[in-house]
């Protein structure tokens, strides 16, 4: 009794509305995008709509399982729970293959994908190892058993393949940055060999993670930057080669924030603010530099195929052909939309958007609610973002944050790559946005995720340690 | 380590993401319009529906020019399974070649599209889109072959419509339609690939009218390039409407009759009403049947045999054969030279036939029998106190006023240029003044003795039949006439404004009683040239003539109008190598006349010589009856 009371005290209304809302949602966008005429009902379980909100009804039904048994159980059992999604990726791959790829356990439509439910078994190992070890002390054996715990199912899923998973496993990485399992003792292992070397720490190793997003950033920039020429309003018809562009870019940046760091730090800081960025600009410049020098020398064939990943080759009707009606089905919406169930680019009756009900969800949300309707997705997932991390923030055990810090991530990559592809910000790679995409497995391990979350929260009290 | 602050790392990514997120679909959704223009382009169709060409009538509302149904039979390869091409070869009656080869052709050809970006012809063809596979079935052919269709999926039939024309004549003024050229296409956006569009005569003339307007159907089409279903409801929508009727002021039958009586011939006949300029029927031999030219098949078969023909029947002789009027100007010599008050209708002189040749016939001692006899040295000296006035001292700069002054008389007849009218492909004939002959001899080194040969419609004048006819309208009318045209009215709204303007020649009206008198004369009276030209109960007018031609026997000339009183029709006929006006011209002239004017011919003999003469070969085997 005491614990039914303390269930509805403690637990995360906003986190629980938000959830709510997007489940409604989704169900409403479903039915418009997989609107089948001789099928009206909403509840026609032959249709998809109908079989979404069957979905929705499990997940409530395992959030409600969740709530009911206690929180302590995951810490406890993270290596079997582990250990039972990792056996499932395995089985999957003796499957025969549906799509070209292995990824389906279950019988016909029904099926459910591990590589879903893995998330959650990794988020709970991954938070059970991390709670056990002192940071402080870490080597490299820790470092290498929680990239082990991350990296042994990114390999099986890239066996099934699934690209869009196996993207999303990286999320992990932030999480260990977050909790300081840096990359500092492989980096100190190298760069101690060198005779008369003894460093502590490195910068680099200890920011491994950022540093590695930020490389990549940049190096995609500078690709799609340095194949145009620019010129400045003030400054017509004097054209600037990209890559100077790019400096220019990283320069102005630079200076920027060199101001809002002077005025933020104190004043015997301030050399040191100079330092860093004039560093910063060194090392961003090189890195664009190296990058541009090296495509320029690369063969034809190679520079094709960057060139098509990016998306710099026009090719709407070939190989861009997803983005291109995607982003042609977001970009007609105009501010407020053609109208629910109106879409002519995105519905499931033109079918000039691939996957509208999966994994271009929100082509016929954007189409139909223009940009108020994609406002209020952004800030519905920025919220429930934020409301995250400050769950995390506040849970006494270290198990507890992790995990939040886990779930905080996945959303966030599953919403970074969803919408990303289709505004044309990231490539296309096939991962649904939460909570909105039609399928079972998808809905079910979010719901889960999330409700576990919600239960670790509302017990946080209980925890003594 | 300081770990706390690193919650700001992530917080600042989440948040830096989703500001980047916002602003990209802010611009993407309400500022760039580029996304909207690519919507449209992917999922909105605009199908065009091409309305039936306007309706042509004659004068007497008769349907000259029509549509009929035609079809075509498609083909979407899609669609297409267990194809039997023999079966298939046999159904429609082709080769297993040739089917194999229109496979071929229609795989590499259709839908191929210059690319504006690049300028490379690009390859568009699309399995699931229709192609037509066979074009312009009629429906004798489509209704032996549909029922069999069922057999061969991905095969269906297509309704089109084409021209239809009841009767078989008129070729030369209708024109005919043929599908537009790529250059067509991009110059104006009307067009589409398939898209008919008048090739010559009328069609060509009115063909802003008579294509009408496209309707619009805005379908949102799915990725298969299937219809769903009208965008927006079909508010957006418009229909199509056909073009306005065409109302001409030609007459089909004696169009039609004309062409009869001109069967084996080489010339033309030109009739126009003189109060109106309506073109009442203009006979261009050889003529064909316009039948012959419609759709693609009948053109690529037809129109290579017709363009070969040594009778040249696609050449406008009407309107583009330029030939020296003869004796029939010698009526504009007269009524210049009694504007300008050179002579009197009582002037006599005599057949001299020193400086020009003549026939024998009594001294003319007035204008009329002048003209009746056509006596040549008469009109030599008619010319001669109109050239050489003695306004000037010098004999050439005399000539020189005189020859402008004639000039300027004969350009208020509308010669030497064209009309600006509906019909199309007419040269502007000649008529030479100082600054020509200046450059021919030279100035001041010429006088009336070196140009002698245009008072009698010889030497370097020419004229068009059209124009020829147009004269004697303006004789009919006693000095004024409209353009020539053909249409009378486009739908209701009456002629195209330029046929409501009269003009008016620089001859008084007063002038023109002698040299009717004396056209009359030429029909009625002992010595006229033109007496087979009679017609009975009405009293006609006309004029012979003789073409001198440099490459073989002359042409027959023969103009008239009638009846003298009340014109209702002024004709110019022309035969080629026929020789003598009289002889063949004048009989013609008069069987059509008599046709307009009574609807129906009496004279069954004249008739029965007329259209059973044979002139085509008349250097080898002269007026040989068939």
């Amino acid at each position: 009794m005491r614990r039914g009371n303390s269930l509805i005290q403690h637990i995360d209304w906003w986190l629980l509305v938000i959830v709510v809302i997007m489940l409604g949602m989704g169900i409403a966008n479903v039915y418009s995008a997989a609107y089948n005429p001789d099928h009206p009902d909403i509840f026609d379980f032959s249709q998809k709509y109908g079989k979404q909100i069957m979905w929705v009804g499990i997940s409530g039904f395992l959030g409600f399982l969740v709530f009911l048994i206690d929180s302590d159980i995951y810490r406890k059992f993270a290596v079997p729970i582990y250990l039972f999604c990792f056996s499932l990726l395995i089985v999957v791959l003796f499957t025969p293959p549906i799509n070209g790829a292995r990824a389906w356990l279950g019988i016909g439509s029904l099926g459910i994908q591990p590589a879903e439910f893995m998330k959650i078994g990794t988020a709970i190992a991954l938070s059970r190892y991390i709670s056990t070890v002192n940071v402080k002390n870490q080597n490299i054996r820790t470092v290498l058993i929680a990239l082990a715990i991350v990296m042994v199912p990114m390999v099986l899923i890239l066996l099934q393949p699934d690209a869009g998973t196996f993207v999303v496993f990286t999320s992990f990485f932030f999480v260990l940055y977050r909790e300081g399992i840096t990359f500092d003792p492989l980096v100190l292992k190298i760069v101690n060999i060198f005779p008369g070397v003894r460093f502590k720490e490195t910068w680099v190793g200890s920011h491994f993670i950022p540093i590695l997003f930020y490389v990549v950033f940049l190096s995609v920039v500078t690709l799609l930057m340095s194949r145009n020429k620019y010129e400045f309003t003030f400054m017509r018809g004097v054209l600037i080669p990209g890559f100077y562009g790019v400096v220019t870019v990283i320069t102005v940046i630079a200076f920027i924030a060199y101001l809002i760091l002077r005025w933020i730090s104190s004043k015997r800081d301030h050399r040191r603010v100079l330092l860093v960025i004039i560093s910063g600009w060194v090392l961003s410049v090189a890195v664009s530099a190296t990058v541009n020098f090296s495509f320029s020398s690369l063969a034809p064939h190679q520079k094709d195929r960057i060139e098509l990943v990016l998306g710099l080759r026009k090719d709407d009707d070939g190989k861009d052909y997803n983005r291109n009606r995607a982003m042609a089905a977001v970009g007609s919406g105009g501010l407020f939309g053609k109208g629910y169930k109106k879409a002519s680019v995105a519905s499931v009756r033109s079918n000039h958007v691939p996957e509208s009900e999966t994994d271009f969800i929100f082509c016929p949300l954007a189409e139909e609610w223009g940009f108020m309707g994609s406002l209020a997705i952004v800030i519905l997932f920025m919220g429930m973002l934020f409301r995250i991390i400050v769950i995390a923030e506040r849970q006494r055990s270290t198990f507890n944050r992790v995990y939040a810090y886990c779930v905080a991530m996945i959303v966030f990559y599953h919403f970074a790559v969803n919408i990303g592809m289709n505004i044309g910000l990231a490539p296309v790679i096939g991962i649904p946005l939460p909570f909105f995409s039609y399928g079972g497995s998808s809905l079910m391990s979010f719901s889960m995720l999330l409700f576990i979350l919600l239960k670790l929260d509302s017990q946080r009290r209980d925890v003594l340690f | 380590m300081n770990l706390g602050g690193r919650k700001y790392v992530i917080l600042v990514f989440f948040t830096l993401v989703g500001s980047i997120y916002l602003i990209r679909l802010f611009f993407m959704q309400v500022v760039d319009d580029s996304w909207k223009l690519r919507a449209q382009e992917i999922a909105e169709k605009r199908k065009e529906i091409t309305p039936p060409r306007g309706i042509v009538f004659d004068r007497n509302g008769k349907k000259v020019v029509t549509n009929r149904s035609y079809y075509n039979l498609m083909m979407k390869e899609e669609d297409i399974h267990d194809f039997d091409t023999v079966a298939f070869a046999k159904l429609v009656g082709w080769t297993k070649q040739e089917v194999k080869d229109r496979f071929y052709q229609i795989r590499k050809g259709e839908g191929k599209y210059r690319n504006k970006n690049t300028g490379k012809v690009q390859e568009n063809y699309q399995k699931q889109r229709a192609y037509p596979f066979i074009k312009e079935l009629t429906i004798d052919e489509i209704t032996r072959i549909a029922p069999h269709l069922e057999k061969f999926p991905g095969f269906f039939e297509d309704l089109t419509s084409m021209r239809n024309y009841p009767y078989a004549g008129g070729a030369n003024i209708f024109g005919y339609l043929n599908e537009v050229s790529k250059e067509e296409i991009e110059e104006d956006r009307f067009y589409r690939p398939g898209d008919q569009i008048g090739r010559a005569g009328i069609e060509r003339y009115y063909e802003k009218q008579l294509r009408g307007r496209k309707g619009i159907k805005y379908i949102v089409t799915s990725a298969l390039n299937n219809a769903i279903e009208s965008y927006a409801d079909g508010k957006y929508d418009t229909l199509a409407q056909q073009g306005p009727a065409l109302h001409l002021g030609l007459d089909i039958q004696l169009q039609v009759y004309g062409e009869k009586l001109m069967q084996n011939k080489r010339g033309c006949i030109v009739a126009i009403e003189p109060k109106t300029g309506e073109i009442l029927s203009l006979v261009s031999a050889p003529s064909f049947d316009p039948n012959i030219l419609v759709g693609r098949r009948n053109i690529g078969m037809n129109y290579p045999k017709l363009l070969l023909d040594e009778g040249k029947p696609l050449y406008p002789r009407p309107l583009a054969a330029e030939y020296p009027p003869g004796s029939v100007f010698k009526l504009l010599q007269s009524l210049i030279g009694l504007q300008e008050g050179v002579i009197t209708p009582e002037s006599g002189f005599p057949c001299t036939k020193s400086m020009v040749g003549c026939h024998n016939h009594p001294n003319a001692t007035n204008l009329p029998d002048g003209i009746k006899y056509s006596c040549n040295p008469y009109f030599y000296y008619v010319m001669r106190r109109i050239i050489q006035q003695g306004k000037k001292r010098s004999i050439f700069a005399d000539a020189e006023l005189g020859l402008n002054e004639w000039y300027d008389y004969i350009m208020s007849f509308g010669l030497g240029s064209q009309f600006e009218t509906d019909v199309t492909g007419m040269r502007p004939g000649l008529i030479p003044n100082s600054a020509y002959y200046d450059k021919w001899y030279g100035h001041n080194t010429w006088a009336f003795s070196t140009i002698r040969s245009i008072s009698i419609g010889q030497g370097e004048v020419k004229v068009t039949p059209l124009q020829m006819a147009n004269i004697v309208a303006i004789i009919a009318n006693r000095g004024w006439y409209y353009t020539p045209h053909f249409v009378r009215s486009i739908g209701n709204d009456g002629p195209l404004p330029q046929f409501k303007v009269v003009h008016k020649t620089k001859i008084e009206p007063v002038h023109y009683d002698p040299i009717i008198e004396g056209m009359r004369r030429v029909c009625y009276e002992a010595g006229g040239t033109g007496k087979r030209a009679v017609v009975e109960g009405i009293t006609v007018c006309g004029k012979t003539g003789t073409a001198q031609n440099p490459h073989g026997e002359d042409h027959s000339v023969f103009i008239a109008f009638a009846p003298m009183e009340n014109p209702k029709i002024a004709i110019a006929v022309f035969i080629e190598n026929a020789g003598f006006g009289g002889v063949w011209a004048a009989p013609t002239a008069s069987l059509m006349i008599e046709k307009y004017l009574n609807r129906k011919v009496k004279d069954k003999a004249k008739e029965q010589m007329i259209v059973s003469a044979n002139l085509l070969n008349i250097k080898a085997k002269p007026k040989k009856k068939k």
